[in-house]
């Protein structure tokens, strides 16, 4: 039985483990995502999903359905509803049906996996994310993701290129951060195959287990990729780079997971490194205090190193600089990072 | 208008008494109305010469609250006593206590919940806040347990004692035990066990009932045992229990005992 434990804050990672889940299926074009639980939980993550892809510039309705339990079926039990939400469902003839529990469903016990099993035809898999048992979004987002996972067949032998495990689906520069992976990954001779999960169909969700290397987006996504490592025997990478000398540490572990010489890329990231370090060197020698919105927990050494890198003295009364709620992704990254340090700095 | 829950361990005979203390008060002259609050809705049952009455959850479910009206769930029974079956979900699925809870909302809405006494029939145990609904504001002021002399049904009412003890501290709660009805199975110096069981939660025994065959002989007819047979000597229990609970003014916050406390006072009654 899980306990009462207040969130240090109400940062959407220690959020709903149902809004964590959503974040991933309704990344599958295809599919759709059916929410058993009363129409708010719907509704709420609808319009949090379809806000945040408007405010990244991205016309998007996200495919979900609820079962909309009310009081009568908390009385006489909801499997009813879920049943009749299903074969609504079904209609529209999606490739696969993603089935998402909440707190109600799971308190009053409605046996959510029975009534998906006796479903044909298509596939119907149950993620159970309901909020009060204790998981955050980051739970949510990893039960989908194994959920998902669980679709795919190891591929013995077909060792293809690099997954993406676990995009931070709702951050604002996801399709950034994955660029500079990309970036990274090809200095190295490797590409991506699969997006897990980013704007697919189910159908390229089967392809998961053919690759050579799994990168996670951060280390949270560990029991994701311990268990594809099970699954498929694919070896992971725990995390995207992070700083300056996170970037080359990345290069490093990359290429060791692939057995190859990772030299040469390393040598041009040091160079790029070098030039970035000239492109600002405008802001040497300023002092500077971190500015955020949420404690800089996870990437303060990787901050604190860049600031060092740049011989910025960061004290209490400096000027406040701008850190972002996740430390910057390769040097592209920390370019970024710069940009607005510089803006600051200089107003 | 005077509103009394009988509450205590399942099989107890909670309903048995209900009934018979509901036909006790009809006939001195009280309107009763009698609320069955336990999914297996037959405690009313005896009143309504051996009919299981539509419940109120089941009529919800089958026309939807809006179309049930208040004649729907209304049956007048013995001595014009009015009965209602709250029901609930299928045993294994959903939530009776929420049952209880819409079923309350329900009456109110209705304007059932009116005449000299109503008798709440609480199933066995207080097993989730739904259950506890009869005992809180609004809703019975009175608790009386039903318990024998076997330390499984005292160590329930011990139990309920405690959720008597706790929302009793609630601001405004007028919730209070007011007594122990000894349903007996007749074991020895049983009536002296439960007196002292009562003193120790800081309650009092209001009423022994003895094992009595009429009562199996009267529930084979489907009546009370005040209408089967008024003469009798039980019947004459069930009348003096009806006395009693309309002249009680003992209401207490109970003081539960813990498990070893109730186990040394069973043994000492052995």
């Amino acid at each position: 039985m899980s306990l009462n434990h207040l969130p240090a804050s109400s940062y959407r990672t220690e959020g709903c483990t149902l809004t964590g889940a959503l974040s991933v299926t309704t990344q599958i074009r295809d599919a759709i995502t059916v929410v058993h639980g009363p129409s708010g939980c719907t509704h709420h993550n609808f319009s949090l999903l379809h806000a945040t892809s408007l405010d990244h510039d991205r016309v998007a309705i996200p495919p979900i359905i609820s079962s909309g339990l009310s009081e009568t079926e908390v009385v006489f039990g909801g499997e009813g509803a879920l049943d009749r939400t299903l074969d609504r469902a079904i209609s529209r003839e999606p490739a696969a049906i993603f089935v998402l529990s909440t707190c109600i469903a799971e308190t009053i016990g409605d046996d959510v996996a029975a009534v998906c099993n006796a479903k044909v035809g298509v596939p119907v898999i149950v993620i159970p994310t309901a909020g009060f048992l204790g998981g955050s979004f980051q739970t949510g987002v990893n039960n989908a993701l194994v959920a998902l996972a669980g679709m795919a067949e190891p591929s013995p032998g077909r060792k293809g290129q690099v997954n993406i495990i676990g995009e931070k689906n709702l951050e604002y520069e996801v399709d950034e951060n994955f660029a500079e992976v990309t970036r990274l990954l090809s200095l190295l001779d490797l590409s991506v195959s699969t997006r897990f999960v980013h704007n697919l169909t189910a159908e390229e969700i089967r392809s998961v287990g053919a690759a050579r290397l799994n990168v996670l987006r951060d280390p949270s996504l560990i029991p994701v990729g311990e268990y594809c490592k099970e699954r498929f025997d694919i070896p992971y990478i725990s995390g995207f780079p992070v700083g300056l000398s996170g970037t080359i540490t990345f290069l490093e572990s990359v290429g060791a997971a692939c057995a190859i010489d990772p030299r040469p890329a390393i040598e041009a990231e040091h160079s790029f490194e070098q030039e970035t370090l000239g492109d600002f060197a405008d802001i040497a020698g300023h002092e500077i205090s971190f500015s955020s919105l949420f404690p800089v927990q996870d990437g303060e050494r990787a901050v604190r190193d860049i600031a060092r890198a740049f011989r910025l003295d960061v004290i209490p009364s400096g000027t406040p600089v701008p850190v972002p709620v996740t430390p910057p992704v390769g040097i592209t990254g920390v370019r970024r990072m710069l940009h607005r340090w510089r803006r600051a700095i200089h107003a | 208008m005077k509103q009394i829950a009988l509450y205590g361990k399942g099989g107890i005979g909670k309903s048995t008494t209900s009934a018979n203390l509901s036909a006790a008060l009809s006939l001195s002259g009280c309107d009763v109305l009698q609320i069955g609050c336990d999914p297996k809705r037959d405690s009313t049952r005896m009143l309504m010469q051996g009919r299981l009455i539509p419940t109120v959850m089941d009529l919800v479910r089958e026309r939807g609250a809006a179309s049930v009206t208040p004649a729907d769930v209304v049956y007048t029974g013995f001595n014009g006593i009015r009965c209602v079956e709250a029901g609930g979900p299928e045993p294994g699925v959903g939530c009776a206590g929420r049952g209880i809870i819409a079923t309350f909302q329900l009456l109110e809405k209705f304007g059932t919940l009116t005449g000299d006494v109503i008798v709440y029939d609480v199933l066995g145990d207080v097993v989730c806040g739904g259950f506890a609904m009869p005992m809180r504001e609004g809703y019975a002021q009175e608790v009386y347990l039903v318990t024998s002399g076997e330390l499984m049904s005292l160590y329930a009412a011990n139990n309920i004692c405690k959720a008597i003890e706790r929302l009793s501290a609630r601001p405004r709660s007028r919730c209070r035990l007011a007594g122990i009805i000894c349903n007996a199975k007749n074991l020895p110096r049983e009536e002296e066990l439960v007196a002292e069981f009562a003193h120790r939660v800081n309650s009092h025994l209001i009423q022994y009932i003895p094992r009595d065959r009429t009562v199996q002989l009267a529930e084979l007819d489907r009546k009370t045992v005040l209408e089967y047979e008024p003469s009798s000597e039980q019947a004459q229990r069930y009348r003096d229990l009806a006395a009693r609970v309309m002249e009680n003014t003992r209401f207490t916050i109970p003081t539960p005992l813990e498990i070893d406390e109730l186990e040394s006072l069973a043994r000492q009654f052995v």
